[in-house]
């Protein structure tokens, strides 16, 4: 695993306005940096722009390495950067199964069969394959989310607000399996949540670097 | 019992449904019946027995289903190349544009438009002649006319495909594209990719409806296959044309528009097969993991694709102007050497009392279809009535020579052919599914708290509907005006056959007149019947705006968000 490295990081509105600038920082593997401030600082266009999709209407420069391969200007999908939102996004025409099948790289069909059942298992979600994301309760859809994420093997995980969505018992259930799920990756974290900020995390506040 | 109660509402909107569906089951009577040898005195002899003598049937049969699903099928291909390569860039807002006038264009007009650019004598050939080509006169053989009827399916795609794109827009909404595709990306899928793994799967269901219009309208179609199609063999719809105009070939003429209903009929369940092996291989490719690559040539030429599509409709309609106002264009002039406005106003008998009528039976046509779509979306509503979408789409989804001819004979039988009334009222039926389409979704996304902190003000229903909930709706009325004008001004059949020739609308001067008359006055009368839905589309543009800059002028610099829908 490689550390997750920006740098000069700089974002501005059509209208003139900074919302970052000059902004640098490193993620080591295991590291999670937690980006807090108010809504309209930057921290989920701080996310966008990693992950290669931020609106283009956005002035950005700076640089962005994983390891020692820049990726500022990689297409979205070169970057290998695993993404989780507020909404868990899972497809709705694909079954439980399908969903997760669609975030693996590579393999045999067996093999996929099995990493699947394997990692449905390990998730106390065993037996979930054939099952219509529909059908799922909150907690069930947040962790198939992130299985997905994680099955497609990424070099870094980028969260934007992914538990906020939930109520406050499943929210401490799914945050627990995320950090231990992702324990070896560097983990760029958007909040407004300081109970979402585990204890090993950094805390980056861009309402402070403005 | 009174039109206020309840029961006097579900007998009013029964009405309603029944005035609808009655052109649709005495047409397919009207149709039936004669086909099968059931009404001799009207349609005598076996014309089932007539049509499969007839050695043009066969090869207008064949002729009809080449053209009618490659042009669909191209039709489908366009708008998902167009949404895959285009949606989401900057190239998309100006697309956005231009769609919507040629969505307004009439078939007949564009159909003439795309003649002047494709005929021998066309622009094309006059854009490369002599430099290029070394003609001085129009070529002998040149690729229109063409026997496999390729100018009649680039017409149908030109003019379906905005129709179709439309469709699919209006439902990406709903399908959270661009988080879809940000999340497809990040798990290393190439855009096209996502797009065909994680968005086509389900949009696709979402516009199966619009896409079963388009192949029904594209095997039946008879004002563009006439325009456009070669005449031997002509499609199948045209030649039923020839038929019906004649007393001793009606029963062959039903007979024919009954295998035309079946051949579309057959067509559904093929393309449902399709649908349903494409739906399996797409599933167990979605299982492979196969992540593709980002090819910019594919990009390329989808837009490249799009591009030549509004190029051609574009210059169509530029062309259709230019020859209006041409007084002397010689072959290989690019350009007209002389202008005038003789070609308008020549033959004003020939554009006015068309133009007359035209704008007569459209505006009576959308009155009506407003007013018909207010009162069913209002009892929907207040759940009078059930929600019946499906309904409303039964005539778009028959052939109109399928019904048209049966329902021709019943108004016959009744005495009310040829009658103005009989014809807005065919016109109204082919106008309120879109309309109703259109003020569907609004209608039903309307937060019924408006209504409800109205009437909490005292407001009586009459007073919510007619200040609050239309004025919230103007934009969506607007639209659906100008939708419902477009759609009556390109009326051909309709017209044709249940004004018995005593109502000339553009549609049919335009059809009727081509070849026989001189093109330039052709090219005025084109303009002229695109002219009507274009201005209903600028003023139901215009209109919400102006209205909202009045309110913000009267009430202050910042009016209500909800006034300015």
């Amino acid at each position: 695993m490689h550390e997750l490295c920006v740098r000069d990081l700089s974002l501005q509105l059509p209208n003139g306005k900074w919302l970052v600038q000059n902004l640098s920082f490193n993620v080591e593997p295991g590291q999670v940096l937690a980006l807090m401030g108010p809504s309209g600082s930057g921290k989920s266009s701080l996310l966008s722009w990693l992950t290669g999709t931020i609106d283009p209407r956005l002035c950005a420069s700076g640089e962005v390495w994983l390891g020692s391969t820049e990726l500022t200007c990689l297409p979205t999908e070169k970057r290998r950067l695993g993404l989780m939102l507020q909404q868990d996004y899972l497809f709705p025409h694909m079954s439980v199964g399908d969903n997760l099948r669609f975030g693996l790289r590579g393999g045999s069909r067996e093999e996929r069969d099995q990493r699947i059942s394997r990692t449905l298992a390990e998730a106390s979600l065993a037996g979930m394959e054939n099952r219509d994301p529909a059908t799922l309760s909150g907690g069930q859809r947040a962790r198939v989310s992130l299985l997905r994420t994680l099955l497609s093997d990424p070099c870094a995980l980028l969260l934007d607000e992914p538990f906020s969505g939930l109520d406050a018992t499943l929210r401490e259930q799914i945050r627990q399996f995320t950090w231990q799920s992702a324990r070896e990756l560097p983990v760029v974290l958007v909040t407004h949540d300081e109970a979402d900020i585990p204890a090993r995390a950094d805390i980056l506040d861009l309402g402070k670097t403005q | 019992m009174s039109l206020t109660s309840r029961w006097g509402q579900r007998v009013l909107a029964l009405c309603l449904i029944g005035l609808f569906l009655l052109p649709v089951i005495m047409g397919l009577a009207g149709t039936l019946l004669p086909a099968f040898g059931l009404t001799p005195e009207l349609a005598p002899g076996n014309g089932f027995a007539q049509l499969l003598a007839d050695p043009r049937f066969l090869p207008a049969l064949s002729f009809s289903v080449f053209t009618g699903i490659v042009s669909t099928v191209l039709i489908l291909a366009m708008t998902l190349l167009t949404l895959v390569c285009v949606h989401g860039t900057r190239w998309w807002s100006w697309l956005s544009a231009l769609m919507p006038p040629v969505l307004a264009v009439p078939h007949a007009a564009l159909a003439i438009g795309l003649i002047f650019l494709l005929a021998p004598s066309g622009e094309l050939v006059r854009l490369i002649s002599p430099g290029l080509s070394g003609w001085e006169r129009p070529p002998q053989s040149w690729i229109v006319p063409d026997s496999v009827g390729w100018s009649l399916i680039i017409g149908l795609v030109i003019k379906e495909t905005p129709f179709l794109l439309l469709a699919a827009v209006s439902q990406l909404s709903a399908l959270n594209v661009s988080a879809s595709l940000r999340i497809g990306r990040t798990l290393g899928y190439a855009p096209a990719r996502c797009w065909s793994r994680l968005i086509l799967p389900r949009l696709y269901p979402r516009i199966r409806l619009t896409l079963l219009i388009i192949l029904a309208f594209n095997l039946t179609v008879v004002d563009m296959a006439i325009l456009l199609g070669p005449s031997n063999p002509p499609t199948l719809a045209v030649m039923l044309m020839s038929l019906v105009n004649d007393p001793g070939s009606r029963a062959a003429a039903s007979a024919g528009a009954v295998l035309l209903g079946a051949l579309v009929a057959l067509c559904f369940l093929g393309m449902m097969l399709v649908e349903w092996v494409v739906a399996r291989i797409a599933a167990r490719r979605r299982q492979s993991g196969e992540r593709g690559h980002g090819v910019k040539l594919f990009r390329r030429l989808g837009m490249g694709a799009v591009v030549m599509i509004l190029i051609a409709s574009m210059s169509s309609l530029l062309l259709l102007l230019l020859w209006s106002f041409a007084r002397r264009w010689r072959f290989p002039d690019a350009l007209p050497g002389q202008w005038t406005l003789t070609n308008w106003t020549s033959r004003s008998d020939m554009l006015l009392q068309p133009a007359m009528t035209t704008l007569l039976i459209a505006v009576t046509v959308t009155i009506l279809s407003l007013l018909s779509a207010i009162i069913w979306l209002e009892f929907e509503r207040r759940s009078i009535v059930p929600r019946i979408d499906g309904i409303w789409f039964v005539p778009l989804l028959i052939p109109q020579v399928s019904l048209l001819f049966g329902w021709q004979a019943v108004t016959l039988w009744a005495g009310m052919d040829g009658h103005w009334w009989s014809v807005v009222y065919t016109h109204w039926l082919y106008t309120l599914p879109y309309v109703i389409l259109i003020l569907a979704v609004a209608w039903r996304e309307l937060a019924p708290q408006w209504g409800q902190a109205a009437h909490v003000l005292g407001a009586g229903y009459w007073r919510v509907l007619w200040h609050i909930r239309l004025p919230l709706l103007r934009r969506p009325l607007c639209q659906a005006s100008a939708v419902a004008v477009a759609v009556s001004v390109a009326q051909y059949l309709p017209t044709l056959l249940m004004g018995a020739g005593r109502h000339s609308t553009l549609a049919t001067e335009l059809v009727t007149s081509f070849g026989g008359v001189d093109r330039r006055v052709i090219a005025a009368l084109a303009v002229l019947q695109s002219l009507l839905p274009l201005m209903a589309f600028a003023l139901a543009l215009i209109y919400p705006v102006w209205r909202s800059a009045r309110i913000a002028r009267e009430t202050g610099p910042s009016p209500s968000r909800a006034l300015d829908r």
